[in-house]
């Protein structure tokens, strides 16, 4: 159990710093951006190529995730707002569109082999019966501590409550003084620095791959939708279920239900359970599990 | 105060709205902007606020032409306060948060020390701090979304139709607290309105828009005295023989 808890753990919370990226963003500009699953891409890619420039990785890992920031922005700026002006589907088709574009450019710069960073291989750590490695726990840490962070800004700033009041209501917010592309951007800076990290997280826990954006996009998608899409904590939570969905099909011995000694679910059906539990969620609760609660943001 | 100069604006391609529209306001005064629904009152207080930028014409505040300056720099920088017709809280945060976002350019000392005035003005609001703005009633919104505006002593209020959706009670004291406003801090005030005689009741001075132009201008006591006036905007007896010209035009 403590096993199931732990593996759920780790596939949770770089599926959820993605999905509350997501979710931010689109609670502010009311698209949902298809390409951030690729700022995860870029900024495992960057921080793997800075690494083997010779940075740390820990220092590799912050300057690629304020570069993806970066690009996040200047994208939101020269593509995004511009393709927002003709409406939320041209502005999501664009963002798919772009997405390809990263997919390509990552396959002709790093090629189609997986690649690894770096790292000290030590044996795993065991905590009440379940094991996990250094690099694990690691990456668990940081990205959990990420998520509180945004929390944080988000309940008790003065930026959070820009956020929040954009989100509302950006009309209001503007004739409250509120620079509200300012306040977007941040947001879309935000977003791209979490892609980034979840990014470096997958590729710390396994391996980095060209196609590890578009590995994400449907369970990062089901995360933010199951949360109330829009309501950036909601997808923190849903990023939880879809991963205790996913360990679920791939870690659990379902065999003495059956009366054998050995049953797994194969791993090919893990995001196929998932979309289920998304499916069943969405008849009862159309609007995600927690839209109510906090309507955006 | 605010003078509005042969201002022309309109909506994407559309046409104009506003054909060339003259206003002045000035500050502890209240001027009010009536007219039939589609003859542009809330596109040329949007124009005033900055929503709506002119296509001709200009707008000034204080002597200085702001036409295109944006809506959160003419609240920080022109000292505007600007109240919208609907949706006009931020219902996901408290009645605190709400008031104080109002305030987030100024000194924490000066923006506890309004707020704490606030409260004492608008005990209703006083009470409901900490709930959420979707709790309270269609008066209470009201009141707490000229809280958020006044927080920051504008020298400008923009008002887009204030009394909207409120019982007559509340509409009464709506407009009441407006009046109260004016009388106490010499601001400048400009309301879009529907409800004519109200409006008229606390306003010094007011427009009449007709097709997108100022179709009767003129003192508020004068108007609600005007018997043409009377039955066209306020349902009163029916106008003489023979009435002004102006009003013939709207009419």
């Amino acid at each position: 159990m403590v096993q199931f808890v732990v593996d759920v753990l780790i596939r949770a919370v770089d599926l959820a710093l993605i999905a509350i990226g997501l979710s931010s963003v689109y609670s502010l500009i009311r698209f949902p951006n298809v390409a951030l699953v690729q700022y995860a891409t870029t900024g495992a890619l960057l921080a793997l190529c800075l690494q083997m420039a010779g940075l740390p990785l820990v220092v590799a890992a912050i300057a690629a995730c304020a570069l993806v920031g970066i690009i996040a922005v200047v994208l939101n700026v020269i593509v995004f707002e511009r393709l927002l002006r003709a409406g939320s589907a041209i502005a999501m088709i664009g963002s798919l569109a772009l997405s390809m574009m990263f997919s390509a450019i990552f396959l002709v710069t790093a090629g189609p082999r997986p690649k690894r960073f770096e790292l000290e291989i030590n044996p795993p750590l065991r905590f009440l019966g379940a094991r996990l490695t250094e690099h694990q726990l690691m990456s668990v840490g940081i990205s959990a501590l990420a998520i509180i962070v945004f929390a944080l800004i988000l309940f008790r700033t003065d930026l959070g409550r820009c956020m929040r009041a954009t989100a509302t209501n950006s009309v209001l917010a503007s004739a409250t003084g509120i620079d509200t592309r300012k306040v977007t951007n941040t947001v879309v800076f935000l977003s791209g620095v979490m892609a980034a990290l979840g990014g470096i997280g997958l590729s710390v826990k396994g391996e980095m791959s060209a196609q590890l954006g578009l590995d994400m996009l449907l369970p990062v998608f089901a995360a933010a939708i199951l949360g109330g899409l829009g309501n950036a904590l909601g997808a923190a939570v849903g990023a939880v279920v879809i991963a205790a969905a996913e360990t679920m099909v791939t870690n659990v011995n379902f065999g003495p239900l059956f009366g054998a000694s050995v049953l797994f679910i194969p791993a090919a059906y893990a995001t196929a359970a998932s979309f289920l539990l998304l499916v069943v969620v969405l008849l009862i609760k159309p609007y995600g599990l927690f839209v109510s609660e906090v309507k955006r943001v | 105060m605010i003078r509005v100069n042969n201002v022309r604006a309109g909506y994407g391609d559309g046409p104009d709205i506003l054909q060339g529209i003259d206003l002045t306001a000035s500050g502890g005064e209240i001027v009010t902007i009536l007219g039939p629904n589609g003859c542009g009152k809330s596109t040329l207080l949007k124009c005033i606020a900055g929503f709506v930028r002119p296509r001709g014409g200009a707008v000034e505040m204080e002597g200085r032409d702001v036409s295109a300056v944006a809506v959160h720099d003419k609240v920080k920088h022109h000292r505007m306060g600007f109240v919208p017709q609907t949706d006009n809280v931020f219902s996901t945060l408290t009645v605190a948060d709400n008031v104080l976002l109002g305030a987030r350019h100024l000194p924490v000392p000066e923006r506890n020390e309004r707020y704490a005035e606030l409260m004492a003005q608008y005990p209703s609001l006083a009470s409901k701090q900490e709930r959420k703005a979707s709790a309270l009633s269609g008066g209470e919104r009201q009141i707490l979304s000229l809280a958020r505006a006044l927080i920051s002593t504008p020298k400008v209020l923009l008002l887009d139709e204030p009394s909207a959706g409120l019982s007559p009670l509340m509409m009464h004291e709506v407009f009441a607290a407006i009046a109260a406003i004016r009388d106490r801090t010499g601001m400048c005030i400009v309301m879009v309105e529907q409800n004519a005689f109200e409006a008229l009741s606390v306003a010094d001075r007011a427009y009449v828009l007709s097709l997108g132009k100022v179709a009767i201008e003129g003192r508020a006591a004068d108007l609600l005295a005007d018997p043409a006036m009377r039955h066209l905007y306020l349902g009163g007896e029916p106008p003489p023989a023979e009435p002004h010209p102006r009003l013939a035009a709207v009419s």
